[in-house]
């Protein structure tokens, strides 16, 4: 062998051959130059780090359950384009939609695709990235425009959803509500205004501040009445939610409850636009 | 081929710079993350040659076509090659970048309407994405816009965007060299755009129709291949945002 220090065979001389000849035809893993990487301890090393690495990589996914429940994400995620333009419409004109009710398939709520009353979070998280694009667009053409004001955008966007679903959580806590209302059908519900919000920036661009506040008011009621109309199965009785009067301090709360949740759009809407239209 | 000193100084990460090679080619700027893609692929030099997955051109390809594998297998990529200077397999069968295939997914890209082959994105490839990228960028440059640093980074979040998103979104999973290599390739006419943006501006009405027009192109090639290749049906409209909006950033920083 070479000597040991130096790294490779120097063939910029000789015959390529030179070299090579002194090693058996290799199997993976043995190189034909480089002392260093011939010794067995070198290939065990190796395996070893390649084990080392794919079971750091089994770790992380057997791990990320617990953190992110995937599958659970992967349900709100089941939507179709009909779904979608549908949803959207509904969440634009919730006036004329009866049945409220999301169906159930033994124990299991449907997925999306198959009931327009179904949570999803596709919806949310477009609304919501399409909200910090439109809000650098609108800044944009006010020259007001840089790009950290992007991702200021979307951390106080952020922080208020946040804010907003802790809050819901502990009312609904407070009030012990039996319902089944999970924390992310809450983001998603808290989400959904993101749509009315922007509408009303680009009517606000497009057509200025009476388009703004006249879109806004629509996209508040709208998102208003779909919001205690949704929420109502789920936060109130039974008789309640049908119609029925059921006089009780627990129901008049939750009925309280609902009505502060739905207001709580509308106020959210307009404290996070009215700064980008002038 | 004498200096051809490809077997790992650095011991534990296969850093095969592709710099360092006497045959200086376009691809070799972009060397560090295509080693990272390099790393995953799996040789076997004795055993013939593994026959392509994809066959579709007239001409057969007899190289060697490597299919990335999820196991990770340090340098064995670049340690060996062949008792005699004459088994050395070409260098661009061993760098893995395959013109053929590159030149098949560029016609896909810009041939939006014809229906794509779930089967093209079977071998990641980001030789051809990173030569887009930085193509791009160098357009920019042509106008006076250094915002490589931009480029990257906002290809990097939306990349990694769109493998949750798509991840979500389908039934079979997709791998991240997948959606980074689709994205990539589909931000050829996004380079048109910026072309043109040297010769005039884009601010008039013409060039926001333009741009519409170039978004539109580049997010309906995307979302095509995407749902040939994971087999998503009635998502295409859903896809096709998402990737919009990505496209959309990459129009703003051309445009502004």
């Amino acid at each position: 062998m070479a000597d040991p220090h130096q790294l490779f065979d120097d063939t910029s001389a000789t015959a390529p051959g030179r070299g090579y000849a002194a090693q058996q035809s290799p199997p993976v893993g043995y190189p034909a130059q480089g002392s260093f990487l011939a010794e067995p301890m070198s290939s065990f090393a190796m395996t070893y780090g390649s084990t080392l690495a794919s079971h750091g990589k089994e770790i992380v996914d057997k791990n990320i359950d617990r953190f992110i429940p995937v599958t659970k994400l992967k349900y709100y995620f089941a939507v179709d384009t009909v779904y979608v333009g549908k949803k959207l419409g509904l969440l634009l004109f919730p006036f004329m939609h009866q049945d409220w009710q999301v169906r159930y398939q033994q124990d299991t709520p449907v997925a999306p695709r198959f009931d327009i009353n179904a949570p999803d979070l596709y919806i949310p998280v477009m609304a919501f990235i399409t909200y910090i694009l439109v809000a650098g667009l609108a800044l944009g053409t006010q020259n007001r425009f840089s790009p950290d004001i992007l991702g200021l955008q979307a951390s106080s966007a952020l922080a208020w959803l946040i804010v907003e679903v802790l809050a819901i959580l502990l009312s609904l806590y407070l009030v012990t509500v039996n319902t089944d209302l999970t924390t992310i059908d809450l983001v998603a519900f808290s989400g959904y205004k993101y749509v009315g919000m922007i509408v009303g920036i680009v009517s606000g661009l497009l057509f200025g501040k009476t388009g703004y506040y006249l879109l806004l008011s629509w996209c508040c009621l709208s998102i208003f009445v779909f919001m205690i109309r949704t929420l109502r199965l789920k936060i109130l009785s039974e008789a309640a939610a049908e119609g029925v009067l059921v006089r009780g301090a627990k129901n008049q709360l939750r009925m309280y409850l609902t009505m502060a949740i739905a207001a709580l759009q509308p106020l959210f809407m307009y404290w996070l636009t009215y700064h980008l239209v002038r | 081929m004498s200096g051809f000193d490809n077997f790992n100084t650095d011991f534990y990460q296969t850093s095969y710079s592709i710099d360092d090679q006497t045959h200086s080619y376009d691809y070799s700027g972009g060397g560090e993350p295509y080693n990272k893609q390099y790393s995953g692929y799996d040789y076997s030099q004795q055993s013939g040659f593994v026959p392509p997955e994809m066959m579709q051109q007239q001409q057969p390809y007899t190289g060697q076509i490597y299919q990335p594998t999820q196991t990770y297998t340090p340098t064995t990529a670049q340690s060996f090659y062949g008792s005699n200077f004459e088994d050395e397999p070409p260098l661009l069968e061993e760098l893995g970048i395959n013109f053929d295939h590159i030149w098949q997914k560029t016609l896909t890209v810009l041939h939006p309407l014809k229906v794509a082959d779930g089967s093209i994105m079977n071998e990641t490839d980001l030789a051809g994405p990173m030569v887009f990228c930085l193509a791009f960028g160098a357009t920019l440059l042509l106008v006076g816009k250094i915002q490589f640093g931009y480029v990257y980074g906002i290809s990097a979040i939306g990349c990694l965007g769109m493998f949750c998103l798509l991840n979500l979104m389908s039934m079979t999973g997709v791998s991240f060299g997948c959606v980074a290599s689709v994205l990539g390739y589909c931000l050829l006419p996004m380079i048109l755009l910026s072309s043109f943006a040297v010769i005039f501006s884009l601010q008039g009405m013409m060039g926001i129709i333009l741009t519409a027009g170039i978004i539109g192109w580049c997010s309906f090639s995307a979302s095509k291949i995407f749902i040939s290749a994971l087999a998503m049906e009635g998502q295409q409209l859903l896809v096709a945002y998402p990737c919009a909006l990505l496209y959309g950033v990459f129009a703003l920083i051309s445009v502004f």
